[in-house]
Order: structure tokens, then C-alpha cells, then sequence
């Protein structure tokens, strides 16, 4: 059996995007995924490609990750349905309002590229929004979005085509390490690689116990509905203050409504199921926002995985105490930063400098610090 | 459009299709009546704006979505009541 440079434990857009610049690197690659790529929050999260919902901490990052997916058609060779809409963050009370001022001055400073708006002027910008609701608005004409369900899509001709290997179906059982190599057992069948990246997303915690870190990752499971096709509505991407919705109308005329209402479910167990009760909640709040909804049912609605460590930061970068093992994941927001964060994660292990600072992982090593 | 021998009606009701009346039978589906009533097209294409009409009639293709009471129902499953107000007007957008 001869031995992959890298073996890339889990197929959601980070380590799929690790993979192939890796892979675009000259290393020999195996992407080893226990259902299949992009199923996870890579492919079922509401595809919101927006500046001014992200922290100041991470907006270098999420600026460079948009640019990423603007040029993803072309890079991956798979039209992901990028569109550049523009964003708009509604406020409805003064305290939003308040939130969204100090908010968005330093995001605006960080580089998001939006600006301030009066409800009148968020009224012209899209009519169908309930303007009298709005005290204040940001909007950013640079906002986008992409669909999230062909993410696996791309990425797997991308892989493919870079001469990766993709092994789909193949939950890992196991991860040995013996003569400066590792065997991972996946799917009873054995890959063997020099290098291992950690890459889980809301399954990362059992990843990293097969090699004796123990991490404090816990999850949210969000959900997401999609209304039946309907005349065109909106063009912006339409977002909340605190952060309770995302709406956003495809070409096809579906409106795609998210926001982060908690469904319930355990990764370990199975897929995230919708909460009646939040699943309303949500619905409740897109139909104050915009009242045309009210005409529209809902076709369907689904929930996903989000992991997250106790400070909201990402994961990336070597695990201490497993030479060659490193770990992406963890990133709130990942589905806009992805592409860029897999590509930083490579360029160190191809063994350049990254352009940007990576995330210690180790800060959280719960096995570690206690020996 | 009605077979109209060996067959065992409801009661006659009348159905209101955008302020029109059209006479029905208690047990029809609101497509059955508008279909014995000549009425084809029930609404457009949210996009293209092409007509669309009963396809499947058992509830699933969503093309003969009508509004009553500014609810969203499939005409072929949804029976129709006397007094009942439909409108084809917006009916699917």
C-alpha cells in the first residue's frame, strides 16, 4: 500500500478545499468522507455570502473567502450559482437599532464594505420589505450568495480533476500511527498517509479522540425552509440586527429563509431535525420583515450541524502532541471563509508561509493541558 | 362536461370564482367544478407567466393552486362548499 502525502478526514467545504490546494500543491491526496461531500453544513446552510454579518476578528479572512467564491466557477470548473446581490440588515426596535450602530461602524471599518441606511432608503432599494416595520438599516451592495447544495458537487470534480482520491461512504473507525505514517480505517478498507487533517466538522470531537485529544467542541443545529417558486420579490440578500433571519430569493423564485432557529439532534446519532415551534418562529419574523411571504408555503425545511469551541474562533492549524496531524474546523461563518481558510491550512503544510495568521487549535486541548 | 345518467349527486352548491358564481355538486373537488365549468386556466407560472391548469389531480404537482380565503389550497383535493369565494386572481405567486 503505498502512502498518500495527506489523508483529509472529512469532505465539507474545509477540508475538501485544504484537499485541493493540496492536491494543486503536487501532494498525492485521499479525502476520506463518511457520507458524502458537502453533506453536512457545507451543503445544507442557507448560503449566505455576506461581509456584514462577520465578526471584525475574522473579516480579513471572510473578505478573502468571498473573493474565493467569485471565482469559484472558473477555479472548480462548477457553477455554484454565485450571485452579488447586495445585503441588507434590518433593525425593527430602537435596541436593534442601537446593536446594529456599533456593530456595523467597526465591521464598516474592518472593511465590509456597507454603509448605513434609513428605512426609506431600504424601502427603495427593495419595495417588498415592510419599510414602516424598519428604524435602520446597513447595506452593502457587495453582499452575495451561492448555493450551498452543489458545494459537494464542485468540489468532488475539482478533487477528482487535481488527481485526488475521494472516498465517499467511508465513516473512519479507526486512526493508527506507526513508523511516521498513519493508517486510518474507513469504511473497512485501510489509507495509509504521511500527513492527517483532521476536518470533521460537527463529527471533529470523535475524530480527534481516535488520536487522544480530548476538545470542548460543541454544536448548534440550525435550520433552514424554502418557500415554493414565487413572483419575483426581493434581489437582496436580507438579514436581522440580532441575527434571527436570512432570506434570500434564487432565480428559480424559492425563497430560502434561515436565521439560526435551533432544530434538535446529535451528530453522533444522526441528522439535525426541525423544531415546529422555532421553524414558526422564524417563518413569523421573515413574514414581518417582508409581508408578500404570507402568500407562500413552505416546500420544505431541513436543519444542519454548526460546531463551535467556547470563544467562537476557529481551529486551524498542527495538533500539538500528534506530529504531521492537523485540524480545520470550528470556523462560525465557515461556508463564506471556507475556500480561504482550507487554502492558509495547505500553504503550511506544503510548507510556505500562510498569508494569513492561522488559530491555535491547541488552546482548548482539554487531554493535554491536564497532563 | 357533466356525465349526467347513473350517477348519485350531492346537493347543488354554488361556488364563488372571482365574484362569479358557478353552480356545483356537494363531493366535487373545486378543480372538478371549474372544469365542468369550462374554467381551464387556474393560474399562471410565477415567472414566465404561462398558464397552468390541474395536471396530476391527486395533490401533488401543485398547478392547479388556487387561493381561498387567501389560502394557497390545490383545487383538485379541496371540495368544494356552498358560498365558497376562490380566486384564481393571484392564485400561485
Amino acid at each position: 500500500m503505498t502512502a498518500f502525502d495527506a489523508a483529509v478526514l472529512g469532505g465539507g467545504i474545509m477540508g475538501s478545499a485544504t484537499a485541493l490546494n493540496l492536491a494543486w500543491g503536487g501532494m498525492r491526496v485521499a479525502v476520506i468522507e463518511k457520507r458524502a461531500l458537502g453533506s453536512g453544513a457545507s451543503g445544507v446552510n442557507a448560503g449566505t455570502l455576506s461581509l456584514q454579518i462577520k465578526r471584525v476578528a475574522l473579516m480579513p479572512y471572510a473578505i478573502r473567502g468571498k473573493e474565493l467564491w467569485a471565482t469559484t466557477a472558473k477555479r472548480l470548473g462548477v457553477d455554484v450559482h454565485y450571485r452579488v446581490v447586495g445585503g441588507m440588515t434590518l433593525a425593527f426596535t430602537e435596541a436593534e437599532a442601537e446593536a446594529l450602530r456599533t456593530r456595523m461602524a467597526e465591521r464598516i471599518a474592518a472593511g465590509a464594505g456597507a454603509e448605513m441606511i434609513t428605512a426609506a432608503r431600504a424601502g427603495e432599494i427593495e419595495p417588498a420589505l415592510a419599510g414602516e416595520r424598519i428604524v435602520l438599516a446597513s447595506y452593502s451592495p457587495l453582499d452575495a450568495y451561492a448555493n450551498s447544495s452543489v458545494t459537494g458537487l464542485a468540489y468532488r470534480r475539482a478533487l477528482v480533476a487535481a488527481g485526488a482520491e475521494v472516498r465517499e461512504g467511508a465513516p473512519v473507525t479507526a486512526i493508527d500511527r506507526a513508523e511516521g505514517a498513519f493508517t486510518i480505517t474507513a469504511g473497512g478498507e485501510r489509507v495509509v498517509a504521511r500527513r492527517l487533517v483532521l476536518a470533521g466538522g460537527a463529527w471533529l470531537k470523535g475524530l480527534l479522540r481516535m488520536v487522544g485529544i480530548e476538545m470542548p467542541i460543541h454544536y448548534r443545529v440550525n435550520q433552514v425552509a424554502v418557500t415554493e417558486r414565487t413572483r419575483p420579490l426581493f434581489k437582496a440578500v436580507i438579514m436581522h440586527a440580532l441575527g434571527f433571519l436570512t432570506l434570500k430569493q434564487s432565480d428559480n423564485g424559492t425563497v430560502l429563509i434561515g436565521g439560526g432557529w435551533q432544530g434538535f439532534g446529535d451528530p453522533e446519532a444522526g441528522g439535525g431535525e426541525v423544531d415546529a415551534e422555532n421553524l414558526v418562529g422564524n417563518l413569523r419574523l421573515a413574514r414581518y420583515a417582508m409581508p408578500a411571504l404570507a402568500g407562500s408555503r413552505i416546500v420544505r425545511s431541513w436543519a444542519g450541524y454548526e460546531a463551535h469551541v467556547p470563544d467562537f474562533m476557529p481551529l486551524i492549524g498542527p495538533l500539538a502532541g500528534v506530529d504531521d496531524a492537523y485540524v480545520i474546523g470550528c470556523v462560525r461563518g465557515g461556508y463564506t471563509q471556507g475556500p480561504y481558510m482550507g487554502q492558509l491550512l495547505a500553504e503550511l503544510i506544503l510548507g510556505r508561509e500562510p498569508e494569513m495568521p492561522l488559530f491555535n487549535p491547541n488552546r482548548f486541548n482539554e487531554a493535554r493541558a491536564a497532563a | 362536461m357533466r356525465i349526467e345518467n347513473a350517477v348519485a349527486r350531492g346537493r347543488p352548491v354554488t361556488i364563488h370564482v372571482d365574484g362569479t358564481p358557478v353552480g356545483a355538486f356537494a363531493g366535487e373537488s373545486i378543480a372538478t367544478a371549474l372544469l365542468a365549468a369550462g374554467i381551464r386556466r387556474l393560474r399562471e407560472s410565477p415567472r414566465a407567466r404561462e398558464p397552468r391548469g390541474m395536471f396530476c389531480a391527486m395533490g401533488a404537482c401543485q398547478e392547479c393552486v388556487v387561493r381561498v380565503d387567501g389560502r394557497a389550497v390545490t383545487a383538485c383535493t379541496e371540495p368544494v362548499r356552498d358560498g365558497l369565494s376562490i380566486s384564481l386572481v393571484d392564485a400561485g405567486r
